[in-house]
C-alpha cells in the first residue's frame, strides 16, 4: 500500500481523529460510571448506618446494649447480605462488629479502627492488609453523656470493581475494533471522493498532441476538483492552440517561401545555362543554384511533415505487403551502398502485411536505409530483415555503422537535430528525415525506435500494426 | 504556339514568359483569374498555364471553365500546395498536368513540349544519339556497333535523359522520373547511376554524350560544348 497517497492518509487521519475521540469517550465514560457507582454504593451504606444510629443506638441507654446487638442481628443480618457492621463507643472499645460474609469476600475483624473525628457523617474507602476494598460509611449516633457510639456499615467494593473491569475490557476491545472500521470506511470514503480524479487521469493519459481536441470530463460537483478539471481542459484548450498556430505556421511559412524560391531558382538556372556567361560566373550561379534547391527540398519536408502532422497521411490506405516493398526499395538503393563499399542483405522472404499508404511507407524504407548506409564506412554492411508478430509488422534495419552517442539517443527524431554536425556534413539532409519517418510511423499507427551505441552500429526498428488479414493468418 | 499564364505572383509570370518565349513560344500573362478568363475566352490558345490560388475568380473554378469551353485545351497546373488531395482535384476538374513550387524551369518546359506534343504519337521505336543506339522494345543499347549490358535502372536513366537531349535535367527531375516520390530527398542516387552508366557508354569513347551541369544536374547532349 502507498502511505504517501492521499487515500491512505486521509483514511490515517479519519481513522486516528475517531479513535482519539473515542478515547477520551471511553475515559470519562468509565470514571463516571465508577464514581456513580462508588457514590451510590456508599449513599446506600450512609442510609442504613443513619437507619441504625438513629432507630436502634438513639434509643440504648433504655433498651440496653444486647437489644441494640439482637436487633441489628435480626433487622440486617450483615453475613448474608455480605455487610460489614460496626458500632463503636465513644471510648474506642467495639460494642458489635459483624461476621465474616458468606461470600468471604473481606474479613470484619481485619478492619482498622477508625475514628471520625467532628464529622456525623463520613465515608471511605478503606484498603484492607490483604488489599480487597472496602467502602464504608459511618455515622455518629450522640446517645450517651460521655461520648458517642460511631456505627460502620460497609460493603465489598468487588462487585463495582467487577464491572468496572468489565467495562474497560469491553472499551479496550472496542476502541481497537472502531480504529480499524474507521480506516477502513475512511479508505472507501477517500476512494470515492478520489474517483473522479482517477477518472480525470485516466482521460488525460491519453491525451497526446494527436487528440487535443478531447477534453476531460468535468464534475458538477462545484468544488476544488471541478476547478481542477476546468483548468487542466484550459490548459489542454491552450496547448491545442499552440500546436495548431505551430501546425499552421509551418504550413504557411513553407506555402510563403515556395513562390520566391521558384523565382530564384528560375533566375539562376537561367543565369546559369546562358552561354555568354564566363565559366567561372557559370560555377558560382551554379553553386547558389544547388543550395537554392537544397533549399527547397527543406521546405518541402517541413511541409510534407505539417501535413502529417495534420492527419493527411492516409491519403491511399491500401493493404499491402512490407516485405516485397522493402526488398524492392532495398534493390533500388543498393548501388548505392556498393559505390561506399557496404554490403545490403536483406531477409523478407515471409510476406507481411500492413495497410497504410504505399508512397509513405516507402519513404520509411529509404530515409532509414539512406540513413543507415550514410553512417557506416566503407566495408561495413547493412541488414535489413521484415517479420511479423505479436500483430505487428516489423521493419528491423541493422547497420555496422559509427553508432549514435547515448545522450543523443533520445533526440535523433526530432527535427532538424543532427548527433554531429561535422559528421553530416557532405550529406545534403537537414535532419528531418528521421523526424519525417517518425510522423509516417505515428500515422499509420506504429512506432519506431532505436538501439545503438557508439562503435557498434544502430539498429532501427520500425513497428506497424498488421492489416486484419494477416493477423488472422497468424492466429491459424 | 501561343501559351496563356495565369499568375498573380508578377515575378513568377514573368521569368517563366522569359523562359518560354526563348523556347519560342508566344505568351501572354493575366494577373487575375477573371482576366484570365477573358483572356481564355477571347484567344485561341495552345495551352494554359494555371496558378491555384488567384485572386478573383479562384484557380480550380477557372480550370473547370476553360475545360468546360474548350475540352481539348492542354491546361497545366502550376502551384504551391503539393497535397496528393489538391492534385486529385485538379486532374479531376480537368488538368492535364501538375507542377509544384518551387520547381525547376526544365522540368516546365519538358512538360510544356510534352504536353504540347500529346495527340499523334511520333515516337519511334529506335532512338539514336551520335553513335549510341537503343531500341525501346528490345532495351538494346549499343555504342558504335558495340553491344552494352544496363542494368534496368541504368537503362531507365538513359531512356530519361536521351528523351530529352540537350536539355538540362535536374536530379530531383531524373529521381522523380526514374525511380518515384519516395527518393525525393536521395537525389546522390542520381550520381551514384549516372556513375555507373557513363563508365559503360561514355568512358571508352572519346565523345562524352551525358554532361554534367554545375548546380542544375545532367544534360544529355552531342553537341560539342560551348
Amino acid at each position: 500500500m502507498n502511505t504517501h497517497s492521499i487515500r491512505f492518509r486521509l483514511a490515517a487521519w479519519h481513522a486516528a481523529l475517531f479513535t482519539a475521540f473515542i478515547i477520551v469517550l471511553g475515559a470519562v465514560l468509565y470514571a463516571t460510571v465508577k464514581e456513580y457507582l462508588d457514590d451510590t454504593l456508599l449513599e446506600t451504606q450512609g442510609r442504613r448506618a443513619r437507619q441504625i444510629a438513629e432507630t436502634l443506638l438513639a434509643n440504648a441507654p433504655q433498651t440496653g446494649e444486647d437489644y441494640v446487638v439482637r436487633e441489628i442481628k435480626a433487622l440486617y443480618s450483615p453475613e448474608q447480605s455480605d455487610r460489614f457492621i460496626r458500632v463503636t463507643r465513644g471510648d474506642g472499645s467495639v460494642l458489635y462488629v459483624s461476621g465474616p460474609p458468606d461470600d468471604q469476600s473481606f474479613d470484619p475483624s481485619k478492619v482498622p479502627l477508625f475514628t471520625a473525628g467532628n464529622a456525623v457523617e463520613s465515608a471511605r474507602s478503606e484498603k484492607l492488609v490483604d488489599g480487597r476494598i472496602l467502602l464504608i460509611a459511618a455515622f455518629k449516633a450522640a446517645t450517651i453523656k460521655d461520648g458517642h457510639f460511631l456505627v460502620e456499615v460497609g460493603t465489598s467494593a468487588e462487585p463495582v470493581d467487577r464491572f468496572a473491569q468489565h467495562l474497560l475490557k469491553l472499551l479496550a476491545l472496542g476502541i481497537p475494533l472502531i480504529g480499524i472500521i474507521a480506516a477502513l470506511g475512511g479508505y472507501l470514503l477517500a476512494g470515492r471522493a478520489l474517483r473522479t480524479v482517477e477518472q480525470i487521469a485516466v482521460k488525460a493519459e491519453v491525451i497526446t498532441q494527436h487528440n487535443l481536441s478531447e477534453r476531460l470530463p468535468v464534475s458538477r460537483t462545484g468544488d476544488e476538483l471541478e476547478r481542477l478539471s476546468i483548468s487542466l481542459n484550459h490548459m489542454i484548450t491552450r496547448l491545442d492552440d499552440a500546436f495548431n498556430n505551430s501546425k499552421r505556421f509551418v504550413a504557411d511559412a513553407s506555402h510563403e517561401l515556395r513562390t520566391p524560391l521558384t523565382v530564384i531558382q528560375g533566375e539562376l538556372e537561367n543565369l546559369a545555362s546562358d552561354a555568354k556567361l564566363p565559366v567561372e560566373m557559370r560555377d558560382r550561379v551554379g553553386s547558389a543554384l544547388e543550395d537554392v534547391e537544397r533549399l527547397g527540398k527543406i521546405v518541402g519536408k517541413l511541409f510534407a511533415l505539417s501535413r502529417l502532422d495534420a492527419g493527411e497521411a492516409q491519403e491511399e490506405w491500401t493493404q499491402l505487403d512490407l516485405a516485397s516493398l522493402v526488398s524492392a526499395t532495398s534493390d533500388q538503393m543498393t548501388l548505392l551502398a556498393e559505390d561506399k563499399k557496404i554490403k545490403v542483405s536483406c531477409d523478407a522472404a515471409q510476406p507481411v502485411y500492413v495497410m497504410g499508404d504505399r508512397s509513405r511507407l516507402q519513404q520509411v524504407v529509404v530515409n532509414l536505409l539512406d540513413n543507415a548506409v550514410k553512417y557506416t564506412p566503407p566495408g561495413g554492411s547493412v541488414h535489413l530483415k521484415v517479420h511479423g508478430s505479436d500483430g505487428q509488422g516489423i521493419l528491423e534495419i541493422a547497420d555496422t555503422g559509427v553508432g549514435i552517442p547515448a545522450e543523443a539517443l533520445p533526440l535523433v527524431f526530432e527535427r532538424f537535430f543532427r548527433v554531429d554536425r561535422d559528421r553530416s556534413a557532405g550529406a545534403d539532409g537537414a535532419g528531418l528525415g528521421l523526424a519525417i519517418v517518425k510522423s509516417i510511423c505515428v500515422a499509420h499507427g506504429g512506432r519506431v525506435e532505436v538501439v545503438s551505441a557508439v562503435g557498434s552500429g544502430s539498429r532501427f526498428l520500425a513497428t506497424f500494426p498488421l492489416a486484419a488479414a494477416n493477423a488472422k493468418q497468424l492466429r491459424q | 504556339m501561343r501559351i496563356l499564364i495565369v499568375e498573380d505572383e508578377h515575378k513568377v509570370a514573368e521569368m517563366v514568359s522569359r523562359g518560354l518565349r526563348a523556347e519560342r513560344y508566344a505568351v501572354d500573362v493575366a494577373a487575375s483569374g477573371d482576366t484570365g478568363w477573358a483572356m481564355a475566352y477571347t484567344y485561341d490558345y495552345d495551352m494554359v498555364i494555371l496558378d491555384l490560388g488567384l485572386p478573383g475568380m479562384d484557380g480550380a473554378a477557372l480550370l473547370r471553365r476553360i475545360r468546360g469551353r474548350n475540352p481539348r485545351i492542354p491546361i497545366l497546373v502550376l502551384t504551391a500546395r503539393d497535397a496528393t488531395a489538391s492534385k486529385v482535384d485538379s486532374f479531376e476538374a480537368g488538368a492535364d498536368d501538375y507542377l509544384t513550387k518551387p520547381f525547376v524551369f526544365a522540368e516546365l518546359v519538358v512538360r510544356v513540349k510534352a504536353l504540347l506534343r500529346r495527340g499523334p504519337a511520333n515516337q519511334s521505336s529506335v532512338v539514336r544519339i551520335a553513335d549510341l543506339e537503343f531500341d525501346r522494345l528490345t532495351q538494346h543499347v549499343s555504342r558504335a556497333g558495340k553491344r552494352i549490358e544496363l542494368t534496368p535502372k541504368e537503362y531507365a536513366l538513359l531512356d530519361y535523359l536521351a528523351t530529352h537531349p540537350g536539355r538540362v535535367l535536374s536530379r530531383t527531375m531524373i529521381v522523380e522520373h526514374v525511380w518515384d516520390q519516395s527518393f525525393e530527398g536521395l537525389t546522390n542516387i542520381v550520381d551514384v547511376y549516372v556513375r555507373h552508366l557513363r563508365a559503360k557508354i561514355d568512358d571508352q569513347f572519346p565523345k562524352k554524350l551525358i554532361r554534367t551541369v554545375r548546380g542544375a544536374g545532367y544534360r544529355f547532349t552531342d553537341e560539342v560544348d560551348t
